[in-house]
């Protein structure tokens, strides 16, 4: 036993030297402004119980199809007034999308993504898939020139290099089951200022989804959001991002994200003494279960 | 001595005339349950501290294996348990080495590797380490405890592991997409990613299946009824999963791994082979690691 003890004790001691070369984690970088402290993720601004299909939002300016009525609100979503007549087509005549980014427009007509540089008219995209015809969702972030996201009339999210120019499909992970099918995809959103890179994507049935990478991966980002989103958009002047659900209009602020906290080495001290330590209890209680149980076996019969 | 020539020199566990060979296994097995869990969750009672980042959990469950396989080597008294504890090695030693390789070749080659090209370096070692400890274990032994892991093939063992992973994906599907976390994965994730991540989650298959359904099982088997070595190494098999799963729930991956264990196990008797397991398991770990871990982690 004696040899057991001398043992189990080295491996501890080895243990112990292993845990204190270990790396402290780094911060994850921090980035936007600040959010009201506690704010949670999302934060229910009005509306709740209506169906809100619609929304535009700049500063205070915020305006919704909601239920079927337009509705417009001046004061950052405090309160809203019907609109006397519903506004005006934001498109030109076979353009089912347009989103500006830097100098750049991008527009999707017919299931084409389409560029035009600073004045100049627009021309399809080299290398652009086919959208089909009834495409119509597209963003595409002021601060990373060039990256556009597209969705596909099947659901399929395309994703664009800003650097090569070349398309390519995205990784999105929505959830399936025999029953029920993949959620819809029902909006795209990314600020028209540089003030995030982040892009944002609406779901029927999976909340909101963001990517920081041009659209090339994509995760989760709805905590405390209703599943059913219907209409996304992006406030530069506010730094925010709207989302229209089936249970009202809600706002997200741009913040850092949790950062992981980091120690020093007198800090984490006492947690390798004690993981020490309890590794020992680990192994002396395994050694007396075995020594007692294999004495106290019960009898064949 | 040190343990290998301990387990050289090792005689077959002395079974006391009037007990059950059974009992000793069945003690070693909760001692070896017991001591790990308490290793690997103990630090989390500590108080202000993260988890997270600077616990090298792994490195304890090596320590906590090693310990009790020298006991048990090294002491007349507890050398009944030897069997259950090298099975035990077999199964811990290798996920230590998976769980620091990942950082160990950041250290070597920094960030140039990548994802995928480490996902398959860390299972192909994981699949050589726990060959090479069954092979040890089998050949240092030469003893009458010791049993091979079924590897033969036949056309029932193929049809066998069709069938088990028919059963398995339509069990899988029909259960709710909530309970799960399963998620829709695109066609140009799996191209994207299969042609290294698909070999990878094969070698974690082998690994896996060769410790649990073949050194542990078999350990087992040779001295209680297959129920219960079956359900023994199918409980342990669930309850490692707390560590595959240190950084997430835990909640829904125990209970299914344990049935996942029950089922493997039972095919494995059945056809006499481990392949239809080890197709089994590499199909689950494919739809798991594209379908399921994403929407458990909330991401």
């Amino acid at each position: 036993m004696r040899r057991v003890a001398a043992a189990a004790a080295l491996i501890v001691c080895l243990l112990s030297l292993t845990a204190a070369a270990a790396p402290a984690t780094p911060p994850i970088l921090a980035a936007p402004p600040a959010t009201p402290a506690g704010e949670p993720w999302w934060v229910p601004v009005g509306l709740r119980g209506e169906t809100v299909t619609g929304l535009t939002a700049h500063g205070d300016m915020i305006t919704v199809t909601a239920s079927g009525h337009h509705l417009v609100s001046r004061d950052g979503g405090r309160t809203f007034a019907a609109e006397a007549s519903p506004p005006p087509p934001a498109l030109p005549t076979g353009v089912d999308a347009e989103v500006r980014s830097g100098a750049d427009r991008w527009a999707l007509s017919a299931g084409r993504v389409l560029r035009a540089v600073g004045a100049g008219g627009l021309s399809p995209d080299p290398g652009a898939p086919d959208l089909g015809r009834d495409a119509h969702l597209l963003a595409a972030p002021a601060i990373s020139p060039g990256v556009v996201v597209a969705v596909s009339d099947a659901g399929v999210v395309w994703w664009r290099n800003g650097a090569t120019g070349s398309w390519g499909r995205a990784l999105v992970l929505l959830p399936q089951s025999l029953f029920v099918g993949r959620p819809a995809i029902t909006a795209l959103s990314a600020f028209d200022e540089p003030v995030s890179a982040s892009i944002y994507l609406a779901t029927a049935g999976y909340s909101t989804l963001l990517s920081n990478n041009g659209g090339q991966d994509w995760s989760r980002a709805g905590p405390g959001l209703p599943d059913s989103v219907l209409s996304l958009a992006s406030d530069s002047a506010g730094q925010a991002v709207y989302a229209g659900t089936t249970d009202g209009l809600w706002v997200h602020h741009l913040r850092s994200l949790p950062a992981i906290p980091v120690y020093t080495g007198a800090d984490l001290f006492n947690r390798r003494v004690g993981t020490a330590l309890i590794t020992l209890v680990a192994i002396l209680a395994g050694l007396l279960v075995m020594r007692f149980g294999l004495r106290s076996r019960p009898s064949a019969a | 001595m040190t343990t290998t020539a301990a387990i050289r020199t090792a005689p077959a566990p002395p079974v006391r005339r009037g007990r059950p060979l059974w009992w000793a296994d069945f003690t070693a097995l909760s001692a070896a349950g017991l001591a790990l869990g308490i290793a690997l969750l103990g630090p989390r009672l500590l108080p202000d501290t993260d988890p997270l980042g600077v616990d090298p959990y792994a490195l304890r469950l090596g320590a906590v294996s090693l310990a009790l396989l020298a006991a048990a080597a090294l002491s007349p008294r507890l050398r009944p348990a030897l069997p259950v504890m090298v099975a035990v090695a077999a199964v811990v030693l290798p996920f230590v080495l998976w769980s620091a390789l990942p950082w160990l070749l950041v250290r070597v080659s920094g960030d140039a590797l990548g994802y995928r090209v480490t996902t398959f370096v860390q299972d192909a070692a994981y699949a050589l380490a726990t060959l090479a400890i069954v092979v040890a274990a089998a050949r240092l032994a030469r003893a009458s405890w010791w049993r091979w892991p079924r590897l033969g093939m036949s056309w029932m063992s193929a049809g066998a592991a069709l069938l088990t992973v028919l059963a398995m994906v339509l069990v899988f599907l029909a259960v709710p997409a909530t309970l799960v976390g399963r998620i829709a994965v695109p066609l140009a994730a799996l191209t994207r990613d299969l042609p290294l991540l698909g070999p990878a989650f094969m070698l974690q298959a082998v690994a896996q299946e060769l410790a649990f359904r073949g050194a542990l099982l078999r350990t087992l088997e040779r001295a209680a009824p297959f129920w219960m070595a079956n359900l023994g190494q199918a409980l342990l098999f669930g309850l490692a999963h707390i560590a595959v799963q240190y950084e997430g729930p835990t909640d829904t991956i125990v209970p299914i791994t344990v049935a996942l264990g029950l089922a493997l196990g039972w095919v494995t008797k059945r056809t006499g082979s481990l392949w239809p397991a080890i197709v089994a398991h590499a199909v689950l770990e494919v739809g798991q690691a594209y379908g399921v871990l994403p929407g458990l982690y909330g991401l």
